[in-house]
């Protein structure tokens, strides 16, 4: 069904070209490889439970925006798309964050 | 647009252009902000439960086989990237690579699948369950339910697949196999959360 | 069968190829206005159900202990001798809270009307995925099946109330209810499956595939309100889900998030489920908000008072919405600085609601009132529901709500916001929206009937039911003559449940009507109502696929009493030069933006082939 944005896919799709060069791909699962080998590592070497934690988690978010903004082409959508993408972001948080404040 | 002047606007012969994005994936990416939500439902408990019980929660290894499940997370991003690269195949017209690649990343979801139920079977045998405690409720909710999501993927994948070998996609339409990608990375994404997140913290 | 092409052009035109037979025309469509009333059948049986559960409940309480009549049909489970036992009031009124909320109330305003509305008032041919939208009902069906069924079961339906707070929901030994229980969770999973999938559409399509000129502020308030509700369903309904998992997995293998034993919280569940449930009862209304102002505008021939204005407090609504949901938590026993900080955001959600009630009246003022039927429940539902939020602001006030928090004051005020509100705007909708549906009117004095002693009924029902809470009365009591203090207003119970049994019976005498008009009922034009909006811009039913061309839009939703016009009213898809000569430059505006002819463009309201 040709509804909205049928001009846009288009520009996109040009754009989309000469991003999809395969090294982009090869690095980028590189470096996911080897932050998930980092983050086993600092989880049993034996840091501060916080400097632990913060680390792992930060990785954690690294993988997870590289994964979103390359693979998922985020970077190169639409900038409402990424806003909308991001939005339930807040909800989530609250959630947690609030309940988190019974303890 | 209440004002009682003449209201004569331009007007468009073309559709309105919404996001930019082709409809299905709108609406993939719609139903991956609920899948947000639904995940942060699990995790998000998870969280809450270990915080108001953190003295009596196991250390990493303890319980989980860390070293099976790191190299299940490589197999699982390994298969993230075959995925793309069969998108990016389909954007060149490259429709053999396409198809070979979403085969590979069928394959290898499986595998990590495979892994999984391994998993379960070993901790089973060992006396850990699901009324373990809050560590072993847990636990198995969010990775059951992650678990849930990539056989429902695989099963998703080997459709796409097996309609690419009919010949169901050409460098022009390929939306099935974007779209199908987007799914799959999420659930790989959600995986890397849950990793770091049960596993090793 | 009718696909959809593009032309060369790049506008989507359609084109019919040949008859579809009977399974895929009505029963297995895909065409969104079949589904829309299939829901539409869907929810107003279990609209009987949960009404029916009602009288019930109300029979016990008027008459405490006393057999009910034709009661011995009931099995000894439930009801032996036909009087009925206290773990069968406890399913009582948890199932019809249960029904109402979930298979009457959200996809009678979901179900029926974003899949009805959506396509038409935007300009599009049907939804953006089509097949989903069939799955999405089919889904709903095997859900409400399970619910019905759990009636038969072992330990009776769930008994827990419709919020099923752990751990009594979770321990059999202490409800009673077994099964049951397990059966009330999948049925609103699966049943959650099937909106969350519905809401992926909607929001798709209005996103997306909105016609030429159909901008964003130029969408009628029905949309608007269905579109944030639709949101509203995606981020909420997973976290009930997620909840709802867990809840099963501590009834059934021995999990324990919720119970104490093992550590779990009990408050975790009310979290998570207020989490969803509070942005559950704006999508509750939100949409009735929508369709009021749809009917409240073309009654009094005037723009609806306020538009951008309104859309952003439906916004704010949605956004604040998910700040609130603590001030169902006061008496539990969180966390007391929690109190305060969601004492402030619920009274501060109530600045838009009311923002939206003066725009109502604004737009009422000096209007050329047409009292109508859906003009008269649209007007009954601003009454109604100002009553309902009144309430609500005393609830919101934490040291207030100490004293009425789990009384009948609460009972009063869900049912002025759910009933007085939503289910008057439902009915008003109803009325409105049938003739395009099914080609056919229902007769306005009889649907002023209809109004009136629903109106009269259901403030003799419930605003006694204030005075109640505030005397003492809890709620979900199976008894209350076993206390003095209760005992002592027992003639406002009897009084009460005689009026709500006279409610039921409008609830008959309108579906009687409702089916009656079906057949019945004289046949409808295209636009009974002089509106605006795009779906009334096409023949009663609209043809499958709506249009063969889409519309082209020149203006927003509400333009009545246009002063270039000598009818009262000029539609979306209407260009201004072929109907106001009298600005004959804006003509030759018009023409250099869009490079379009001096013919008509097809999809006027006099084409009536679309």
């Amino acid at each position: 069904m040709l509804a909205g944005g049928a001009e846009a896919v288009a520009e996109a799709a040009v754009a989309a070209e000469t991003e999809h060069q395969q090294p982009r791909y090869m690095a980028i699962w590189a470096t996911l490889a080897v932050l998930t080998a980092i983050e086993v590592g600092v989880a049993f070497l034996g840091f501060s439970r916080s400097v632990t934690v913060l680390a792992l988690l930060g990785m954690a978010v690294w993988k997870a925006l590289l994964v979103a903004f390359y693979f998922m082409h985020l970077k190169y959508e639409p900038k409402a798309l990424r806003i909308m993408v991001a939005a339930p972001l807040i909800p989530a948080a609250l959630l947690v964050l609030v309940v988190l404040l019974e303890y | 647009m209440t004002s009682h002047a003449a209201t004569v606007d331009s007007t468009a012969q073309r559709p309105e252009r919404g996001l930019g994005v082709y409809d299905k994936k709108v609406g993939m990416w719609v139903f991956l902000c609920s899948e947000v939500m639904f995940f942060t439902g699990l995790i998000g408990s998870y969280i809450i439960l270990r915080f108001g019980a953190s003295d009596v929660w196991p250390m990493p290894g303890e319980v989980l086989n860390v070293p099976v499940t790191a190299v299940n997370t490589f197999l699982l991003i390994c298969s993230s990237v075959t995925m793309v690269k069969a998108f990016a195949a389909a954007e060149v017209g490259d429709l053999k690579g396409m198809r070979l690649y979403l085969l590979a990343t069928a394959v290898i979801g499986a595998g990590f699948v495979g892994v999984q139920v391994f998993e379960y079977n070993q901790l089973i045998h060992h006396g850990f369950l699901p009324s373990s405690g809050l560590y072993g409720a847990t636990f198995f909710t969010m990775t059951g339910f992650h678990g849930l999501h990539v056989t429902v993927g695989v099963i998703c994948i080997a459709w796409v697949t097996a309609k690419a070998y009919r010949g169901g996609y050409t460098q022009e339409d390929h939306e099935g196999v974007e779209v199908i990608g987007l799914y799959w990375h999420f659930v790989d994404l959600v995986w890397i959360i849950l990793f770091t997140v049960v596993y090793l913290i | 069968m009718a696909t959809i092409v593009a032309e060369a052009s790049g506008m989507p035109v359609l084109v019919v190829e040949h008859e579809m037979p009977f399974i895929r025309k009505y029963v297995f469509s895909t065409d969104h206005k079949v589904i829309g009333i299939q829901f539409l059948f869907f929810s107003l049986f279990f609209l009987l159900i949960g009404g029916l559960l009602a009288v019930l409940i109300r029979y016990q309480l008027g008459w405490p202990g006393k057999a009910i009549p034709g009661g011995g049909v009931l099995p000894e489970s439930m009801a032996p001798q036909g009087i009925m036992l206290p773990e069968f009031y406890n399913s009582l009124v948890t199932m019809h809270g249960t029904f109402m909320v979930f298979f009457a109330i959200m996809p009678l305003l979901v179900g029926v009307y974003a899949n009805y509305l959506i396509p038409l008032q935007i300009g599009a041919h049907d939804m953006a995925f089509p097949k989903l939208n069939m799955a999405s009902f089919w889904i709903s069906v095997p859900a409400g099946l399970m619910m019905m069924a759990s009636f038969a079961v072992e330990g009776g339906a769930a008994g827990a109330g419709w919020t099923s707070y752990a751990p009594l929901s979770a321990r059999p030994d202490l409800s009673g209810v077994s099964l049951g229980q397990q059966m009330w969770i999948v049925s609103l999973v699966v049943l959650g499956l099937g909106s969350i999938l519905g809401a992926v559409n909607y929001v798709t399509t209005v996103i997306n595939n909105r016609a030429p000129g159909m901008t964003w502020f130029r969408l009628p308030l029905a949309t608007w309100a269905l579109f944030i509700s639709a949101i509203l369903i995606l981020l909420s309904m997973p976290v009930l889900s997620a909840a709802m998992i867990m809840l099963l997995f501590d009834q059934t293998i021995g999990t324990n998030f919720f119970l104490p034993a093992e550590g779990g919280q009990p408050l975790l569940w009310q979290h998570l489920f207020w989490f969803f449930g509070h942005p559950e009862v704006y999508i509750l209304i939100l949409p009735a908000m929508g369709f009021v102002s749809e009917i409240i505008a073309n009654g009094s021939r005037k723009p609806i008072f306020g538009y951008h204005s309104m859309v952003f407090a439906l916004i704010a609504i949605a956004f604040l919405g998910f700040l609130v949901w603590g001030h169902h938590m006061f008496q539990s026993g969180m966390n007391p600085a929690l109190g305060m900080s969601f004492m402030i955001s619920t009274l501060v959600i109530s600045v838009p609601s009311a923002i939206k009630v003066f725009n109502w009246m604004g737009t009422l003022w000096e209007g050329n009132i047409q009292f109508h039927t859906p003009m008269l429940f649209a007007v009954g539902f601003v009454m109604l529901f100002v009553i309902g939020g009144l309430s609500g602001v005393y609830m919101a006030s934490t040291p207030v709500d100490i004293y009425i928090h789990d009384t009948y004051f609460i009972v009063a005020h869900i049912h002025y916001v759910l009933l007085g509100g939503s289910l008057f705007a439902i009915f008003g909708a109803i009325y409105y929206w049938f003739p395009k549906m099914f080609g056919r009117m229902i007769n306005d004095t009889a649907g002023k009937i209809h109004f009136f002693a629903t109106f009269i009924l259901f403030n003799l029902t419930f605003f006694p039911m204030h005075g109640l809470g505030m005397k003492g009365m809890m709620r979900r009591i199976y008894d209350p003559a076993q206390y003095e203090h209760l005992s002592e207003i027992q003639d406002t119970n009897t009084m009460v449940s005689i009026a709500a049994i006279a409610l039921f019976g409008t609830g008959i005498y309108f579906l009687v009507l409702f089916f009656w008009s079906l057949f019945k009922g004289k046949k409808a034009p295209a636009n009974p109502w002089n509106a605006t909006t795009l779906e009334w811009q096409t023949p009663s039913p609209p043809r499958h696929g709506n249009w063969s061309e889409l519309p082209v839009v020149y203006h927003g939703p509400y333009e009545y009493s246009h002063p270039d016009m000598d009818r009262d009213w000029l539609a979306q898809n209407e260009r201004p030069d072929i109907v106001s000569p009298a600005h004959p430059e804006l003509t030759d505006q018009v023409l250099a933006e869009t490079g379009a002819s001096e013919e008509p463009s097809p999809g006027t309201h006099t084409d009536g082939a679309g």
